[in-house]
């Protein structure tokens, strides 16, 4: 469960002081799909930083299971983002002397996870994104899609409680955004994963069960779609 | 759409799949499943377009065997011929008019009404959100099911893309209206 309690985040003082995010208050039970949504500048990344303990509110409280990130050591903070937390940006930040294997399997081998563990966890991993046939590829001979699908086993190998993704198909076409979108959904759906993503485009917010719409740093408004038509073959447009 | 020429050659169109004949269930099945999201049908409107579609000789009936009694429908020559020539023919749609409702009550709010516009303009974003799941939902079932359903897909890219465009419009509209009625500092 993540829980903000009125929180706000001023980056700089005095006359230069910018509200990143203000008052914000929410629960995000476990297992949710929520998107932040909102124009550039509105606090979205900032919100996903917050959770990750990237960066300390100026106020309020974010919990995570219900212990403060901010009362944190750097040490339990770390331990967070790298047993808990899936990180997965626009950027994919894959090591392109690496293999996909090895790009995988870098969070388990950095925490000290024996071989064995890891060569298991990665092959589940990449079985999940359906990117097993493309293991023993380095990422500069993958299509940007691809990529992203490492990008998220990446991120799924540690077995996450939380994925954070912001705007995880910024970088991709449409007919590949929706492919990782597509992922992102199935993904929650079978784990159980918490997600909460970040993005502009409302095609890709309307993926999620919960849309939280930013504007300047405030909570502007919050949408429940997760009601599904009782019939499969009802029609669902007018 | 919904009543004119779309609508019959729609139904036209799904019995031509079915060379071998299909009952009218079937045919309302069929077309619920690929059209559904667009096109509400209930089984009076079906007949009428089919008795139109047979009054035409655009399709026939023929009886499976000597002990059944349920019409199937099948295309003819004729019908066939027709389905291509509307194929091929310019689409006559108009284009959608944007929310006229909304349009109207902006025109008759005045400045002091901002923070109900506002409250519109947001219940009609929730709405179209709402919108852009389900077909997110459609997508994802079409996609898994065996149909071949790569024009209701067409269909479905069309209808997010005039969604997403309304939804542009109101976050337009909502910052527009901020700047016109706010009280200046």
């Amino acid at each position: 469960m993540i829980e903000f309690r009125r929180v706000t985040k001023i980056f700089g003082s005095g006359a230069t002081a910018v509200s990143a995010v203000s008052d914000l208050s929410f629960t995000c039970p476990r297992g949710a799909f929520w998107t932040f949504m909102g124009p550039s500048g509105s606090g979205k990344s900032t919100v996903l930083h917050l959770i990750a303990g990237l960066t300390p509110p100026t106020s309020g409280q974010v919990l995570v299971d219900g212990v403060d990130v901010a009362g944190m050591t750097p040490a339990e903070s770390a331990a967070l983002r790298r047993r808990r937390i899936g990180y997965v940006l626009q950027a994919f930040n894959l090591l392109p002397f690496l293999t996909a294997r090895e790009n995988v399997g870098m969070p388990l081998v950095l925490d000290g996870v024996r071989q064995a563990e890891v060569d298991k966890r990665v092959t589940e991993a990449l079985a999940m994104v359906h990117m097993h046939h493309r293991a023993d590829h380095q990422p500069t001979h993958l299509s940007g899609g691809e990529q992203q699908r490492l990008a998220i086993a990446r991120a799924l190998v540690i077995r996450p409680a939380i994925i954070l993704a912001d705007e995880p198909t910024g970088n991709l076409d449409r007919a590949a955004g929706r492919q990782i979108m597509d992922l992102i959904h199935d993904v929650n759906d079978r784990t159980g994963v918490t997600v909460l993503l970040v993005t502009h485009d409302p095609v890709l917010a309307a993926y999620a069960q919960r849309v939280l719409r930013l504007v300047d740093g405030a909570l502007h408004q919050e949408m429940a779609l997760d009601e599904e038509p009782d019939d499969p073959t009802a029609p669902v447009l007018h | 759409m919904r009543h004119g020429a779309g609508i019959r050659y729609a139904l036209l169109g799904v019995v031509s799949q079915h060379p071998e004949g299909v009952h009218g269930y079937a045919l309302k099945r069929h077309c619920e499943r690929v059209l559904g999201n667009f096109w509400q049908l209930n089984f009076g409107e079906v007949y009428r377009v089919l008795d139109w579609l047979s009054a035409e000789g655009l399709i026939e009936h023929v009886l499976p065997d000597a002990e059944s009694s349920r019409k199937l429908y099948r295309i003819t020559e004729k019908g066939r011929q027709s389905l291509d020539d509307f194929v091929l023919m310019p689409p006559t749609d108009a284009p959608r008019p944007l929310r006229q409702e909304l349009a109207v009550k902006l025109l008759f709010a005045g400045p002091g009404r901002l923070p109900e516009l506002l409250h519109l303009i947001d219940h009609q974003r929730e709405a179209y959100m709402r919108q852009l799941s389900l077909l997110g939902v459609q997508r994802r079932r079409l996609a898994r099911s065996q149909l071949d359903a790569f024009v209701t897909q067409l269909l479905v890219d069309g209808a997010e893309l005039s969604v997403r465009a309304e939804l542009a419009w109101l976050d337009d509209v909502a910052q527009k209206l901020t700047e016109r009625f706010r009280p200046s500092a």
